[in-house]
């Protein structure tokens, strides 16, 4: 390996058990239980004030739980003050010290462990490198651009060599273009040195795209913690089903047999129905036909698909994705058929 | 974050607050007090009730007055158009010119413009008795008007002034501003004072009270050149009458004070109405808070 | 001794006119035309006297030569300038601290309304110099002043009219001078970079030393200058307090000014002026690339 980075370690387990934190009457984690794999990057993905970023706090050691446990490798750090973790931690934006070159900054960490000069300057040259900045190194953040500065940041938060590496939406401060590059690098970087994860975002692509498993936080809660692919095609909770990707709720009716019937079609149904009046199907598990009672209001191109809007006969709107190529026959106000796929469907709850 | 301060330094907080109270409140509450309990009269309201028919009150506050808005009207005349020609233009090497030649008052302490400034006057009967310019150094120096102390008062509040409208003019972006006016149908001059001047209402309020505190204070020239505004006037009465001199002092500070309040509340009812554009870092912190809260 | 309480944040407009195209506007020659009135105004009420200054500063009984000056930095000039030097240094000094003291008490405090209250107050007190500042502490701690008589403070031995008594009451505008200074750049320190700290094992004490001093450091060296600036060219409060019991070298170009001197000493005077030019011209030298580099830190 070309990397001086080789986990020291094969990798850290982290266990959240039961945490806890109110400010004031306001409770923004309610009991949180999570697991993160050694080598694991975990995505915490929610609505703002859903507590993620609190609990990444409390990971980081800058708020006290009310009650719970950390346990990092089986040891409980809730007690241990923030400046003797073990974590590196990126912060969303403009965290660099600013009288600080980029190398001074990477090597601040090790100046505070009184690590000697010349191995200081060897260990921030080698990250700089290691992030892709390896010129970079006598400029100060102001002469860096935002990517840059995350970079120069990601680089000191892993200095130390942490067990655990905390991100706190690095990346929502940067343009479109930086952000998909540097969301690549990162997840290149966290396999590579195979160090524990734990990146908390609100962007459900960003979280999708980079983590193992992610998990869906609301009101302090977990919702679902799961794969991308699990979280998107097996939503636990119609919180999740609606949060993540687009869902067309659909009027239907449950069948004697348990199954759903959805726009004239049988559906096997997820999970328990109830007395179910709605369902819910993703954009691409609708197929639309020419003729019919349905009518098309309107289209956005998207490259390889092109998502339609449909006014179906009763009045609901939705929205379904089609390869381009077929979806060129539909104009807006074109009398189309919109079927379901025979896919499972699930319930729609009251909220979505 | 609180966790990050150890409760147990808390207290110099106070300490802290409470001296600086107590240093700051005392001598303005023993001015009142020097006021009001003169002694071997007791509790007296005299040197408040006489102010108005002491002896050149009347004359010197004028006189200020007058000087202090036409130091405004002069500083904001000349100081505005050289402001916008530098954004609409963009020009560096002006702005340049313009940043140097604004800060150079800072540079040069009150006294030593006045002496200066005495040094000029004095050639007048020395070298130019006999020439026409005689008419005009004379009546610069008339102690009704002495228009040589606006020169100078406008020199000082130039660099204050300045800054303020350059402040201004950064906030907003005059020169889309006056794009769309012009793409509008508006002629250059209309563009100015119906889009740009209302957008720096701001800027000019707090230029102008800027420039009016200083005139209204302001001693060292008038004094050594031998006028007497107010502040002159104040000195020259406490000989004769100490407490109707502070009881002056006390009242133009409280003036001072009501001004800038205005002023803040105008600042604020501005700020809140053009609060559009948060900038990423506050963006941060409110929502840090509201996560905190939620 | 008015006061800038507006910051500017020079770069930003900058950045802004440099990705633009030169558009239909005043050419450049209209726009130096529009600069026109103010360029000559200063030529002619700062460029006359200062060019006056200098010319009398140098000439010694019609010739030119550096008489003036050498009087000027000898005897009882000399005292003067050392005088005001070491006044100015030691309330600017003493404010500094102060100022930055409260300054961080009223930041840290979670009250809006106490924040509010003495920033406001602060931007009146900074400016609160002059004649009304020397008469409240005359009425407060002069001879017959409130607190002299009640406390009996004459008795033991305190005067107003000394060198500490000027201390005192300069620091009641200059506290609040350098609270206006450092309270933005103390709303500056970002969180992120105390969190950073600890988080890459910095204790308090280490973030202090480390982080928070240094990124102030600009600021507060800006903040001492522009004290001292403020404190050496200082006059009124003096001339209307003290006279001229203690040697200050405002007091003394004034005298020689008013003629109450020697007769022919006035251009020892305007030495004396270019003197105080050359610090004051020093202090912005130190204070303007501070300024500059805090608000690019702090921005």
């Amino acid at each position: 390996m070309t990397i001086t980075d080789a986990p020291a370690r094969t990798g850290t387990a982290l266990r959240i058990r039961g945490l806890r934190r109110t400010f004031g009457s306001a409770v923004a984690l309610d009991g949180l239980d999570l697991d993160v794999a050694p080598g694991e990057l975990l995505a915490l993905l929610g609505p703002s004030g859903c507590g993620k970023t609190t609990a990444l706090r409390v990971l980081a050691g800058f708020e006290r739980p009310d009650s719970g446990q950390v346990l990092l490798d089986g040891e409980d750090i809730v007690p241990v003050p923030a400046n003797r973790r073990d974590t590196g931690m990126v912060f969303q934006s403009y965290s660099l010290f600013p009288h600080l070159t980029a190398a001074e900054n990477v090597a601040f960490g090790m100046r505070m462990r009184k690590v000697a000069a010349a191995e200081r300057r060897t260990r921030a040259a080698e990250l700089l490198e290691l992030v892709g900045l390896p010129d970079h190194g006598g400029r100060y953040p102001h002469q860096l651009s935002g990517g840059q500065q995350q970079r120069v940041a990601l680089a000191r938060a892993l200095a130390l060599r942490p067990r655990l590496l905390l991100l706190d939406e690095p990346l929502s401060a940067l343009d479109a273009q930086v952000r998909v590059n540097l969301r690549e690098e990162i997840r290149r970087l966290q396999l590579e040195l195979g160090i524990t994860t734990v990146f908390v975002t609100h962007d459900q692509e960003e979280a999708l795209s980079m983590a193992d498993r992610v998990a869906v936080m609301r009101g302090g809660r977990l919702e679902q913690c799961a794969t991308p692919a699990e979280l998107y095609d097996r939503p636990a909770t119609a919180f999740v089903a609606s949060f993540i990707g687009t869902m067309n709720r659909i009027p239907g009716r449950l069948a004697s047999d348990g199954q759903a019937e959805v726009l004239g079609v049988t559906l096997p149904v997820d999970g328990p129905a109830g007395g179910a009046t709605a369902f819910l199907l993703r954009p691409e598990a609708l197929d639309v036909t020419a003729d019919g009672p349905d009518t098309v209001i309107g289209s956005s191109f998207h490259g390889a698909s092109t998502r339609l809007r449909v006014r179906l006969a009763d009045g609901t709107e939705v929205k379904a994705d089609l390869p381009s190529h077929a979806a060129g026959a539909f104009g807006a106000g074109a009398a189309v058929t919109v079927r379901p796929q025979r896919r499972p469907v699930l319930v729609a709850g009251e909220e979505a | 974050m609180a966790r990050l301060i150890p409760a147990g330094v808390r207290p110099w907080r106070g300490v802290v607050l409470g001296a600086a109270g107590l240093y700051f409140l005392v001598p303005l509450l023993a001015a009142l007090v020097f006021t009001v309990d003169v002694p071997n009269q007791g509790f007296t309201l005299d040197s408040y009730t006489q102010i108005f028919s002491a002896d050149g009150f009347t004359t010197a506050l004028l006189l200020s007055l007058g000087l202090g808005l036409t130091t405004v009207a002069l500083a904001l005349l000349l100081t505005l158009p050289a402001a916008l020609a530098v954004r609409l233009s963009g020009s560096g090497r002006l702005r340049a010119v313009l940043e140097v030649v604004c800060t150079l008052p800072l540079v040069v302490p009150p006294v030593a413009l006045v002496a200066g400034i005495g040094t000029v006057l004095k050639w007048g009967p020395d070298h130019l008795a006999s020439t026409p310019l005689y008419e005009t150094f004379v009546a610069v120096q008339d102690p009704e008007f002495p228009i040589v102390l606006v020169l100078a008062y406008v020199v000082m509040a130039l660099p204050f002034v300045y800054r303020s409208l350059e402040a201004g003019l950064r906030a907003v972006d005059v020169r889309t501003l006056v794009e769309a006016a012009r793409d509008l149908g508006a002629s250059w001059p209309r563009a100015i004072v119906s889009v740009v001047l209302p957008n720096l209402r701001t800027a000019l309020l707090n230029a102008s009270f800027l420039a009016l505190a200083l005139v209204l204070g302001e001693f060292t020239v008038a004094q050594l050149l031998g006028f007497q505004p107010f502040a002159v006037w104040i000195v020259q009465a406490s000989g004769s009458n100490a407490q109707l001199s502070v009881a002056v002092s006390l009242l133009s500070l409280v003036l001072t004070w009501v001004l800038l309040l205005v002023l803040t509340a105008v600042f604020r009812t501005r700020a809140a109405r053009s609060a559009r554009a948060p900038r990423p870092a506050k963006n941060r912190s409110d929502k840090n808070k509201k996560e905190a809260g939620a | 001794m008015t006061t800038l309480t507006t910051s500017s944040s020079p770069g930003v407009g900058d950045a802004l006119d440099a990705r633009r195209p030169r558009r239909r506007g005043p050419r450049a020659s209209g726009s130096w035309l529009a600069a026109l009135p103010l360029l000559a105004f200063v030529a002619l009420a700062f460029g006359l006297p200062a060019v006056a200054m200098v010319d009398g500063a140098f000439t010694v009984n019609g010739s030119y030569g550096l008489g003036n000056l050498d009087q000027s930095v000898h005897g009882a000039y000399r005292t003067a300038l050392l005088g005001s030097l070491k006044l100015a240094a030691t309330t600017a000094g003493i404010g500094s601290v102060l100022g930055l003291l409260l300054a961080q008490a009223v930041v840290t405090s979670r009250g809006r309304a106490l924040r509010e209250a003495v920033l406001t107050a602060s931007g009146v007190l900074a400016n609160f110099g002059g004649v009304p500042l020397a008469f409240a502490f005359v009425a407060t701690l002069g001879n017959a002043g409130v607190l002299t008589t009640r406390l009996g403070l004459d008795r033991h031995g305190w005067s107003l009219y000394s060198f500490w008594g000027l201390t005192l009451t300069y620091l009641y505008f200059l506290v609040p001078l350098m609270v206006l200074t450092v309270a933005p750049a103390l709303d500056g320190l970002r969180p992120q970079w105390r969190e950073a700290a600890l988080n890459s094992g910095a204790g308090a004490w280490q973030y202090w030393r480390h982080v928070g001093i240094p990124v102030l450091l600009p600021t507060l060296l800006g903040g001492f200058v522009l004290l001292f600036g403020s404190a050496f060219a200082a006059y009124a409060t003096a001339a209307a307090m003290v006279g001229s019991s203690i040697p200050l070298v405002t007091l003394q170009i004034a005298d020689a000014l008013s003629g109450n001197v020697l007769i022919g000493q006035e251009n020892v005077a305007l030495a004396l002026s270019l003197d105080m030019v050359l610090v004051a011209a020093l202090v912005m030298a130190v204070h303007l690339p501070l300024q500059r580099r805090s608000a690019r830190w702090l921005a």
